[in-house]
């Protein structure tokens, strides 16, 4: 079943239909919704409610478009309306990693102090930072993703680089070797 | 170069690393990177910034929603499209013009209860809609979130 069909069957109200929908995209949204927020636990809160807010909404949505995009306007609301009425959680994951995995090619301390300095971060940076470098978003899908014109992109990018290099800095982050 | 310029350059570097085409030319950003060693440290660094996060990849989830969503979905259903919303409004306009036309009707009293047609008829094109004509709609941008 490909995303149209199984919306199409959605909007009939199939919920199974709704829930290849919910099982094919979860992980990506909790991945981006955890970038936005910081914890898990209110990731979790922001993505089911998302998820709910998308089977009301999914008439609204234009076929022709690919659903993530899409969905992500509605998760990103969720997140930032969630984060606007509570405090910071500290970061609850077994191993203090919620955003990066491991990668063979690089220190763990390092991706750790790397995390630490993004968590750091406001969430509008921690947000554009992970969709350029996790998900290799260009500026124009970036721009279309968050509804701005691609020189803001360009500059909140910059800006958002240069205090998380200022952060690293503060954690004696010794892996920024010019290259 | 002023301050601003030096940032300028330094943004514009940036951008065209990522593929972006920006307003200053390659040969523009080279030339002042070669006369300034501050812009040279500054994108040297931020350069090595954007490879070590190129390098990172995301953590993998393997947290299940669906089990939060299910039992929230036997309240929901998918609202009408914007174009279905109106089509109740049209009938309903049509219907309360024929009420119209019919109490125009001279010398003809139908009573109290045909008073109360459009009342009723409004109603039911509500009801049907299932929504409240008083609410005050908060979630705009999700509603023009059908890019």
């Amino acid at each position: 079943m490909d995303d149209r069909a199984a919306i199409e069957r959605c909007r009939a109200g199939d919920k199974e239909a709704f829930r290849y929908v919910v099982e094919h995209y979860q992980a990506e949204a909790i991945g981006h919704a955890v970038a936005i927020l910081g914890n898990r636990e209110d990731a979790m809160d922001a993505v089911q409610e998302a998820f709910i807010d998308t089977f009301q909404a999914l008439n609204r949505l234009d076929l022709t478009r690919r659903f993530y995009p899409w969905f992500y306007i509605i998760l990103r609301n969720r997140c930032y309306k969630l984060a606007a009425g509570r405090k910071r959680r500290e970061v609850s994951s077994s191993d203090g990693m919620e955003i990066l995995a491991p990668t063979s090619n690089i220190q763990p301390e390092d991706t750790m102090l790397l995390e630490q300095a993004m968590f750091e971060l406001p969430a509008e940076d921690r947000e554009l930072i992970t969709l350029r470098h996790l998900d290799g978003l260009s500026y124009q899908e970036l721009a279309k993703r968050l509804e701005v014109p691609q020189g803001t992109i360009m500059s909140r990018l910059y800006h958002a680089r240069k205090r998380l290099r200022e952060k690293l800095k503060r954690h004696s982050f010794t892996g920024l070797s010019e290259g | 170069m002023t301050k601003l310029n030096c940032e300028s350059v330094c943004m514009a570097s940036m951008a065209i690393a990522d593929g972006y085409q920006c307003e200053l030319s390659s040969d523009q950003i080279e030339a002042h990177l070669a006369s300034c060693a501050d812009c040279r440290r500054e994108v040297g660094q931020l350069r090595a910034l954007s490879s070590l996060l190129d390098a990172q990849e995301r953590r993998q989830r393997t947290e299940n929603v669906w089990q939060r969503v299910e039992p929230r979905l036997s309240d929901a259903s998918p609202a009408p499209s914007n174009s279905q919303t109106w089509h109740p409004f049209i009938l309903l306009g049509g219907l309360l013009l024929g009420y119209r036309i019919v109490e125009m009707v001279p010398d003809r009293d139908f009573g109290f209860i045909f008073k109360l047609v459009p009342v009723l008829l409004v109603i039911a094109a509500f009801s049907y809609l299932r929504e409240n004509p008083f609410k005050i709609n908060s979630e705009l941008r999700l509603e023009g979130g059908t890019r």
